[in-house]
């Protein structure tokens, strides 16, 4: 499995290099935002783990680029500054998980691991119920056709709506199969949850009724 | 006192002068009026000086004689205070008033014309003389003619003058002095207007005085912008900097990181350990660092608010959801509409990021961020529905940071900050028992704060409002 990492400073980027070999990956290693743009929109690799400190072209920039050139692998961005205006600025443009410097290497290792299973875990399928669509193999969404970014919990609430077509879903269920049955009686989340879920994916989509639960719409 | 008060210098300043020109205005006119009634007094004394000249003649011995006195019934009564003399080498004649007293003689005889002249006269009196020498017939001896008033009546009526123009010009004073206290209170006003577009000036860096200002404040409401906006660079600037330097210290430590992994790698533990102490160590100090120029930035404060701290924090949780601890965690928001923080939203994302990072990694299910206003306080609460606190004190926790510590290597600035950014920005942190049942972090800061000085009395107060 390649990953592309892209980090400018030599002893960091040897050790990324190191430790991500260790653990089976094929590396490539950049180490300016010019030729890992180019790397990026070139090569077909199953993560990029990014620094944002880049000579040339800064990482952001590099990431917003291969992103509207349509590349979709899971990005890990790597940032000296800690700061969430930056984090928020990172995901925003695009990244999927955020690491300040300086980061323990286990940490960093488990987290591509994360990333890239997400990412690749089981064969491509897709879920189409009224206007949108859920790609079961990317754990992502569209409405109309647009991608929608949704956090784990929106997804997997998602997911448990679409494989029940047509039944309403009590709250109680649902926060079984969210947090398993420990947890099952605080259901006061989900209808946080759910009205967090509209706002993202418009109105329309998640349908509810009173004491029976929630469905899709169009199912 | 006056010299620290703009209104008590000005008010003085005009109350003096004022004074002065009262005091000289009242003096020229009891200088006009009393040469003006002396003049009537005396043009009086010379007609009736020309009507003893004209019945004036010289006896054989060469005495001047008076044939017909003067009507007025004073000449006759003594003392009355209205006198006439005649007098020459040879002899005088006076009037029945003057009894056995005489006029003093005049000292220069030879000049020509009436001469007016205050003297001190018989009875004990001072008088006002009017005299002139007259050649009754040629080869006479010139015989002086006097007629005196006694000028006492001058005296009074100057005296009750001067009490009711000092009485008058003191009414003009006061009034004076109070329309100056009322033109320098509306002169100053713009200066308090200054002085409020400040204060919410200070409040959010953003903010800009107003172009509407009299033409001699425009330009210092122009300068206070100015240095406003190279105020607002600098801090940009430091920021910048502050940030610079955390990357260009970080990128290294993670270099000696991997430097002290290889050193481990290849068997030499205790360097490894020694080094990893050092790395440790040392990002501590640079975080501190970074917290306390981020902390002394948001001093600065600005404001923040509902629908942009509603926006900053969907997108903190957006962040967080990614993690490995939030993505198992529902997120609830629920904000006031007229949520108002003075706080920059730059510093709120980070006292917010780090808390509801904390409380993700905490949380069982669920974290809760509830937000409004209360009383005089903008309140944030952030629940979770973990373990919570347990058998420890709040206190206890607040003081030692235990829970607030415990944020695990990696996650950047963490909890350092939130300490120092309430601070710096006059909130208080309270941690509390959730009723979601795990820990509530409650954040408040006072809205609208007033200091008046207490040490002033309420007079100076009053007269230094500007």
């Amino acid at each position: 499995m390649r990953v592309l990492v892209v980090e400018d400073d030599p002893v960091v980027g040897r050790d990324l290099y190191k430790a991500l070999s260790d653990v089976g990956f094929t590396v490539d290693l950049s180490t300016d935002g010019e030729d890992a743009w180019f790397q990026g929109e070139v090569e077909d690799y199953a993560l990029a783990v990014l620094d944002l400190g880049l000579p040339r072209l800064d990482g952001l920039s590099v990431l917003r680029k291969w992103r509207s050139a349509g590349r979709t692998f899971p990005v890990l961005i790597l940032s000296a500054r800690s700061d969430w205006t930056e984090k928020v600025e990172g995901i925003q443009s695009g990244a999927d998980d955020y690491l300040s410097k300086p980061f323990a290497m286990g940490e960093l290792v488990a987290r591509v691991r994360s990333l890239v299973r997400r990412a690749a875990g089981h064969a491509t399928s897709a879920i189409t119920i009224g206007r949108l669509a859920l790609d079961t193999a990317r754990m992502a969404a569209t409405v109309d056709g647009q991608p929608v970014r949704l956090s784990v919990l929106e997804y997997r609430l998602l997911d448990l709506l679409a494989h029940r077509p047509g039944q309403f879903v009590t709250a109680t269920e649902i926060a079984e199969h969210l947090h398993g049955t420990a947890h099952a009686g605080d259901t006061n989340g989900i209808e946080a949850l759910v009205l967090r879920l509209r706002r993202k994916v418009g109105a329309g989509i998640v349908e509810s009724q009173r004491n029976f639960g929630y469905t899709l719409a169009g199912a | 006192m006056i010299r620290d008060s703009l209104r008590l210098r000005l008010l003085a300043g005009a109350a003096v002068a004022i004074f002065v020109a009262l005091a000289l205005a009242g003096a020229a006119m009891g200088w006009f009026f009393e040469n003006h009634i002396e003049q009537r007094e005396a043009a009086a004394l010379i007609r009736h000086g020309k009507l003893i000249a004209g019945n004036l003649r010289v006896d054989a011995a060469g005495k001047p004689v008076l044939d017909t006195e003067p009507g007025d019934d004073r000449y006759q009564e003594a003392a009355s205070g209205l006198y006439w003399q005649l007098s020459n080498v040879r002899g005088s004649a006076h009037s029945h008033s003057l009894w056995d007293q005489s006029l003093p003689a005049l000292a220069d005889q030879d000049r020509d014309g009436w001469r007016l002249r205050h003297a001190p006269g018989p009875f004990g009196k001072t008088l006002l003389i009017v005299g002139r020498p007259i050649q009754v017939s040629h080869g006479d001896e010139p015989v002086l003619v006097q007629v005196a008033t006694d000028d006492a009546p001058l005296r009074i009526a100057r005296a009750d003058f001067n009490t009711e123009i000092i009485f008058s010009l003191g009414i003009l004073w006061l009034f004076l002095v109070t329309a100056t206290y009322v033109q320098v209170g509306l002169g100053l006003r713009p200066l308090r207007v200054v002085r409020n577009q400040l204060a919410a000036l200070r409040r959010n860096s953003a903010a800009r005085l107003p172009a509407t200002h009299p033409r001699e404040i425009a330009p210092l409401a122009e300068a206070i912008n100015a240095l406003a906006d190279a105020r607002e660079v600098d801090l940009a600037r430091s920021r910048t900097r502050a940030g610079d330097l955390a990357h260009s210290l970080k990128t290294p430590l993670a270099a000696m990181s991997a430097q002290s992994r290889r050193a481990r790698e290849a068997g030499a533990v205790e360097a490894a350990d020694g080094l990893d102490q050092a790395i440790v160590s040392m990002r501590a100090t640079l975080e501190t660092e970074l917290a306390r120029a981020r902390a002394a930035a948001a001093r600065d404060a600005g404001q923040s608010r509902a629908a942009d701290i509603e926006t900053l924090i969907e997108n903190i949780i957006t962040v967080v959801e990614r993690t490995e601890h939030g993505e198992r965690v529902l997120f609830e928001v629920s904000l006031g509409e007229d949520l108002d923080i003075p706080v920059a939203a730059d510093d709120l994302i980070e006292l917010l990021g780090a808390l509801i990072e904390n409380a993700s990694r905490h949380a069982r299910t669920r974290v809760r961020v509830t937000g409004q206003m209360e009383e005089s306080a903008a309140t944030i609460r952030i629940d979770d529905d973990g373990p919570g606190l347990g058998n420890t004190s709040a206190e206890a926790v607040l003081a030692r940071g235990a829970r607030l510590d415990e944020a695990g290597p990696g996650h950047g600035l963490g909890l350092a900050i939130v300490n120092d950014l309430m601070q710096a920005t006059d909130g208080t942190i309270l941690l509390a028992a959730s009723p979601l049942g795990g820990l509530q972090a409650q954040l408040t800061w006072p809205v609208d704060p007033i200091a008046p000085s207490a040490h002033k009395n309420w007079i100076t107060r009053w007269l230094t409002r500007n």
